[in-house]
């Protein structure tokens, strides 16, 4: 069981502005949670308080139960996603998948043939198999972005969290891509935390949606939820009116 | 028909084209070439007379209606040659004749061209549609070669300007005797540079600058990159007053601490030592070096450590196996330039190390022009050897340096 608790989270900066204020949320085992607010509404720094990128200023994040307020972030045993790839351009792909595992230590430790085992499939998986001696320069947006996911499913994360994973791609390789996230997740069945601004992802990829505006958590639903019955002013219109201006214009396209 | 007008409006023969902007560039190098004459005192007139006709070349070349213009511009044609073979007879020396050969060889190839039959015809109008129709092509296929002749004819003029001082020592150290004067390549020997290099005096200070110099890169580094890492990437409280003092010590002349500084060496007890001048020297260089190494750090992005953060990295081994690896062409090039400014200094080197077998190369050499004698000869093969290891370096950080100046300017 691996789930998620964030205790009355506060984030406060030096120089006073609460980027997150008194955050309660919690993200069940096996859950995909999509963290969905326009830019600036601290849906980010959420995710990196979670994982240990930022400091927490009130409150607490617990991982199973246990404060991780205080763990370092590579002993929280989490995988990140970050929008622009954060590939290690000086290793090749290999080396890249393989460059968490070899940082394991005590019990977690793993031998090298684990490693490449986990490697190779990890590869097989993702459609990297005959890219594995390239270096992150000569691969596609679409391919890096696959490596990034790879890298940070490998080590087999208690919880997986993306950034905007898919900002960077064109709307193509983003739609493509999505189904592949989602279709990675029902097999793995990692719980994830997956940030964005978008709501098309948003309902097409969450089991619930936490939608934030200025640091405060606006509602905690399924999507089609949020989308029935919005909780305030802000959810109808950062999400209802958004979506239904969408199907409006795709229907007057469609109209004659 | 509208056609047929187009093409005949928009058709010049290739050597218009070529001539005109062959005579601009031939205009601007008179310009220059105009320095010289100020500088020699005399054909200025002249050479005014020259540059005033090419100007006027460049605007009156025939434009296929006019057919004036076609005249003028073989007059002013022969004037430049004219002009130009007047002033290398008033003074027939080899320079005057390399200056004026830009206005005469311009001159005749514009003469030429022009009275040439094809010219003539187009600028007569006489000229029927499928020659001009082949004419069209001729320029397509032949344009851009014409192009690059002038330009590297007068790259090649550059290219050589910056070279004479180069050549000039490579001839004095090949030279028999020790003068500075002499023509150019009129005798040959190797007696200069087998003086020096069997010399123990040269060995001496070669070893003394190697020493100095390497030290000086290594210590500057080993401060440098860790004091540049941390201004990138942490905040604390006097950063940036930190940096700008940084900046402020190297707005001064270096001449005016020559004399605190001496007097610290001394007390020290580091006169006429190795150590002192490394100390000194990577003093001197570490502002450069954090400046350009911080730089380069910025660019490194954020995310690329959060993520070794995340994969378990401590900040100790984010440093050494993400940023080090990373920043390899911005820390060779940061060595390059402390190892040079090292290996060339003079004042310092001067003002510490008096005694003859602490000398560094450039204080060497400086001691073999006294007042008691002036070796050109060996002067000159001993500036050569010294200029040697900073061109090999040169050569093998070439890849390193082209990346690692232009670092940050593309997104990988």
């Amino acid at each position: 069981m691996v789930s998620v608790r964030y205790e009355k989270v506060t984030k406060r900066y030096d120089d006073g502005t609460e980027a997150v204020k008194n955050l309660d949320l919690e993200v069940a085992d096996g859950e995909f949670l999509v963290l969905l607010g326009p830019s600036g509404c601290g849906k980010s720094t959420t995710l990196r308080m979670l994982a240990g990128l930022e400091d927490i200023s009130e409150g607490d994040i617990r991982i199973d139960n246990a404060r991780i307020n205080d763990l370092p972030p590579g002993a929280r045993g989490l995988g990140m996603v970050f929008q622009s790839y954060a590939l290690y351009p000086h290793m090749n792909i290999e080396e890249n998948l393989s460059f968490g595992l070899k940082r394991m230590k005590g019990e977690e430790k793993i031998g090298v043939e684990e490693i490449k085992s986990r490697v190779d499939n990890m590869a097989k998986m993702l459609g990297l198999s005959e890219e594995l001696t390239k270096r992150p320069k000569e691969l596609s947006g679409g391919q890096r972005q696959r490596v990034a996911l790879g890298r940070a499913l490998i080590k087999r994360p208690k919880v997986l969290l993306m950034d905007e994973p898919l900002s960077n791609l064109d709307a193509e390789l983003r739609h493509q891509m999505r189904g592949e996230i989602r279709r990675l997740h029902e097999e793995l069945g990692c719980t994830t935390i997956y940030v964005t601004h978008d709501q098309i992802e948003a309902m097409t990829l969450a089991d619930r949606i936490a939608i934030l505006d200025k640091g405060e958590l606006q509602q905690h639903c399924p999507p089609m939820e949020a989308y029935r019955n919005p909780a305030n002013e802000f959810v109808e219109g950062f999400l209802v009116k958004h979506l239904n201006d969408i199907k409006e214009t795709a229907d007057s396209l469609f109209k004659d | 028909m509208s056609g047929e007008r187009a093409m005949r409006d928009w058709y010049a023969p290739l050597e218009i084209y070529t001539l005109s902007s062959w005579l601009r560039a031939a205009f601007i190098v008179n310009l220059f070439l105009l320095s010289f004459d100020f500088l020699r005192g005399e054909g200025l007139v002249l050479s005014l007379l020259g540059i005033l006709m090419l100007g006027l070349l460049v605007n009156t070349l025939p434009d296929g209606s006019a057919s004036w213009r076609r005249d003028v511009s073989l007059l002013l044609s022969g004037g430049i040659i004219a002009i130009g073979v007047l002033s290398v007879l008033s003074e027939p020396i080899g320079f005057v004749l390399w200056m004026e050969s830009w206005l005469i060889v311009p001159g005749a190839i514009s003469l030429y061209w022009i009275s040439s039959p094809h010219v003539s015809r187009w600028n007569r109008e006489e000229m029927e549609l499928d020659r001009i129709e082949r004419g069209l092509a001729r320029n397509n296929e032949y344009s851009s070669s014409y192009q690059r002749i002038g330009k590297h004819v007068i790259l090649a003029h550059f290219a050589f300007i910056v070279l004479l001082p180069v050549l000039w020592i490579i001839d004095i150290s090949l030279s028999p005797g020790n003068a500075l004067g002499g023509s150019f390549a009129d005798s040959f020997t190797t007696e200069h540079f087998s003086k020096i290099l069997n010399g123990d005096q040269f060995w001496i200070w070669m070893t003394n600058s190697l020493i100095v110099s390497i030290g000086t890169t290594i210590a500057g580094l080993a401060l440098a990159v860790p004091a540049a890492y941390a201004f990138s990437r942490y905040k604390f409280a006097g950063r940036d007053q930190a940096m700008f003092s940084f900046l402020l010590v190297q707005m001064f002349p270096g001449i005016i601490i020559i004399v605190p500084y001496f007097m610290v060496m001394k007390t020290l007890g580091l006169l006429n030592s190795h150590l002192g001048l490394i100390l000194a020297y990577s003093v001197t260089a570490l502002p450069l070096c954090v400046w350009m190494l911080k730089g380069f750090f910025d660019t490194v992005p954020r995310e690329l450590e959060e993520s070794a953060l995340l994969d378990g990295c401590s900040r100790f081994e984010i440093f050494t196996r993400i940023i080090l690896p990373l920043s390899l062409p911005a820390i060779a090039v940061t060595a390059l330039f402390s190892f040079l400014a090292a290996w060339n200094e003079f004042l310092l080197a001067l003002t510490f190390n008096t005694s003859n077998d602490m000398y560094t190369l450039p204080v060497g050499l400086a001691s073999m022009i006294s007042a008691t004698g002036q070796s050109w000869g060996d002067f000159a093969a001993a500036s050569l050897l010294v200029s040697l290891p900073v061109v090999i370096l040169f050569v093998l950080f070439q890849k390193f340096l082209v990346e690692g100046l232009s670092a940050g300017g593309v997104k990988g």
